[in-house]
């Protein structure tokens, strides 16, 4: 599988750090190939003189054949024993005139040149000294009629492209790298400036959650590129909250729908004798009240993502649901008492959730004890809501399913709808929580709702 | 004692009527914010029930209305919407209670008496519960009939629970209420206090009983028969 690398930032600079080393190995490499050759065409053109010079001594002897005579200082320029520089020289019936190297002479007796053009060619471990040379051949005329003429030097022409290669590096050529340095460097310091405003539209981003959906990043100074990815994000962002204020009016609607007839249904059975049949009805309509409020809880938890990010006291929090679940208890001859840290417990969260949670998981100790038993509410400083009961406990084959929507335990009583510990469990994930069940020595089950420290 | 419910809910209203109506209070209905402001500049009602849907307005308007004609009147909200928020923006407004639908009327005429029962509430003289009555002003309490004496302190937590009959008296409010009741240094705690004043009811054979919650605070309530 191929890695793609995930940064523009890096993208760019590597794809222009890439651009920068190829022009500048073009540019070096033009300015190369252009001294090469002309230090080729410098070899050339002295090959040339050489040729014109060597015919410039070319004469008719006495018998009229054509003889060099070439001026002592010439002469021993060509027959040093390191043979620097060789001629071969033919006259037009394809006699050798002369050759200052045998080799050279039956070169020029086998491929006479037959041009006036000059042909140059390249000699390899040519010559009693088995050396390179570059030289030329051509056919010209003279003071002595028609010639065929060959002359090769020792390739030390290339001395001087190196010398002249050397100089170019020492004096141009060192600029190059210090230059793509400093244009890469520009060019990622001009990258990371132009990816500003994203970098500020993320940390705007960051900001937006359940309770913050009016936010929107910023579209000003976004680089034109990723402008409209930042307005679509914005757009989805507008029909998002369309959508929660629509699902947050529709359970606000449904709950006034369905309390108000309740209310009424209430109301109405209170003023009725109460026979037997009249309080049975009573007690349907109170299940069915706290079926509707659990719910519409539920729905509330389904529709609408809790806002978790208040601060909150747990042990205030514990007070209020203990305060006003006492005459509940009271009237089921149970007691509630609340323990644990006394000082207030703070952690960041929503506090009408977690009194939501706590009063679920009291009614449900409640409702699972035998009357005279005492439900504990505990606050723990480190975070920790716990609820106490004497009962029977939970069987550990249950624990799993305890908290799954309509699940009742195999010996519950009729009235719970099993939705209690699902919005327990609703409230719990909301919170990034965790919620651990236990048994207490003698008898009974501890619940403990474990919450981020704040 | 005069009440007025504002409810556009016809059956509702009816039934408000007629129950409250059983307990001794004359009852009016408004059923619209118009008709509600109207009545509210007319009459001296001791209180009002308010559901804050109504068909020509929200209810909070009322509510605001009021305050600013310089009506002081206890107003209890009754509504169905029981999002955080708009309780919030209930009480902000200057409602003095909150109660959701669906409600038990019995708990709606508590909350009534209640807020009646607040000083400066029509009811905040006499306070009466079961056999027990309270004079918060002369300062004497008689048991089914029989007067009873009791201390600055105990009279001062008993009336507290009995302007809250039925809910939680949270201990730190009786302590701040205890405080500054005179400047006698006073060593005993409040569950001292509670403690005597369990066992004066007691020996007085009261029809309440103090449940303590521990960690939280006191519950007043009629002892089951």
């Amino acid at each position: 599988m191929r890695r793609r690398i995930k940064s523009l930032q890096l993208r760019l600079s590597i794809e222009l750090a890439a651009l920068f080393l190829v022009a500048s190995c073009l540019a070096i490499g033009g300015l190369i190939y252009g001294a090469s050759l002309t230090a080729g065409s410098l070899a050339n053109r002295e090959l040339g003189l050489r040729v014109e010079d060597l015919v410039s001594h070319v004469s008719l002897d006495q018998a009229g054949r054509p003889r060099l005579e070439l001026p002592p200082g010439l002469r021993q320029a060509y027959d040093t024993a390191a043979q620097q520089s060789v001629f071969a020289i033919l006259d037009k019936d394809g006699r050798l005139v002369e050759a200052s190297t045998p080799e050279l002479g039956a070169m020029i007796g086998r491929s006479p040149p037959a041009d006036t053009e000059p042909s140059y060619f390249q000699l390899s471990h040519f010559g009693p000294l088995g050396q390179n040379y570059s030289g030329v051949g051509m056919r010209l005329d003279s003071a002595a009629g028609p010639l065929s003429l060959m002359v090769a030097q020792v390739s030390g022409g290339d001395q001087l492209v190196h010398s002249i290669l050397r100089e170019f590096v020492f004096d141009t050529a060192w600029y190059v790298p210090p230059f793509v340095a400093l244009a890469l460097l520009l060019a990622t310091y001009s990258v990371r400036r132009s990816l500003r405003p994203l970098r500020t539209a993320s940390a705007q981003a960051t900001d937006i959650g359940p309770g913050s959906i009016s936010i929107r990043l910023p579209e000003a100074d976004v680089p034109t590129e990723a402008l409209p990815l930042v307005i679509a994000v914005n757009r989805a962002l507008d029909r998002l909250e369309q959508g929660f204020t629509i699902q947050r009016r529709f359970t606000a609607n449904a709950a006034h729908e369905l309390r108000t007839p309740l209310t009424i249904i209430t109301a109405r059975l209170d003023s009725l004798e109460g026979n037997g049949e009249v309080s049975a009805l009573r007690e349907e309509v109170a299940r069915m009240n706290r079926l509707v409020e659990q719910l519409l809880c539920v729905a509330r938890l389904d529709s609408v993502v809790l806002d978790v990010s208040a601060p909150v006291d747990l042990r205030q929090i514990a007070e209020e649901v203990v305060g006003s679940m006492a005459h509940l208890a009271l009237a089921s001859s149970r007691s509630i008492a609340l323990t644990g840290a006394e000082h207030p417990v703070r952690i960041t969260g929503n506090a009408e959730a977690i009194a939501d949670a706590l009063r679920n998981l009291v009614e449900n100790a409640l409702a699972h004890t035998r009357p005279e038993t005492e439900v504990i509410v505990e606050v723990g400083s480190e975070g920790v809501l716990s609820v106490l009961d004497s009962g029977p406990g939970i069987p550990l084959n249950d624990r799993p399913r305890i908290f799954d929507r309509f699940w009742r335990g195999k010996g519950a009583r009729s009235e719970g709808a099993g939705l209690g510990l699902a919005i327990v469990m609703e409230i719990v994930r909301a919170h990034g929580a965790s919620i651990a069940v236990s048994d207490r020595t003698p008898c009974g089950a501890r619940l403990d709702l474990r919450f981020r420290p704040a | 004692m005069r009440l007025l419910v504002i409810e556009d809910e016809d059956r509702l209203s009816g039934i408000l009527k007629s129950k409250l109506g059983d307990v001794g209070f004359t009852v009016d209905i408004a059923s619209s914010t118009l008709d509600a402001n109207a009545a509210l500049e007319l009459i001296n009602y001791d209180a009002a029930v308010l559901d804050l849907g109504l068909p020509d307005g929200d209810g909070l308007a009322v509510l605001a209305a009021a305050r600013r004609i310089g009506k002081a009147l206890p107003i209890l909200i009754l509504t169905a919407r029981d999002a955080v928020e708009d309780r919030v923006a209930g009480l902000n407004a200057g409602a003095d209670d909150y109660l959701t639908k669906p409600f038990a009327m019995s708990e709606l005429i508590a909350r009534i008496n209640a807020l009646l029962r607040r000083p400066g509430g029509v009811l905040g003289i006499k306070l009466e519960a079961g056999n027990v009555r309270l004079d918060t002003v002369g300062r004497e309490l008689t048991v089914a009939g029989t007067p009873v004496r009791l201390s600055r302190r105990e009279l001062a937590i008993l009336e507290q629970m009995m302007r809250r009959f039925g809910r939680i008296v949270p201990k730190t409010v009786l302590e701040e209420k205890l405080y500054g009741i005179d400047e006698e240094p006073d060593s005993n705690p409040i569950p001292v206090h509670v403690h005597h004043l369990r066992r004066q009811l007691e020996a007085a054979n009261a029809s309440l009983a103090i449940h303590t919650i521990r960690g939280v605070g006191y519950i007043l309530a009629e002892t089951r028969l």
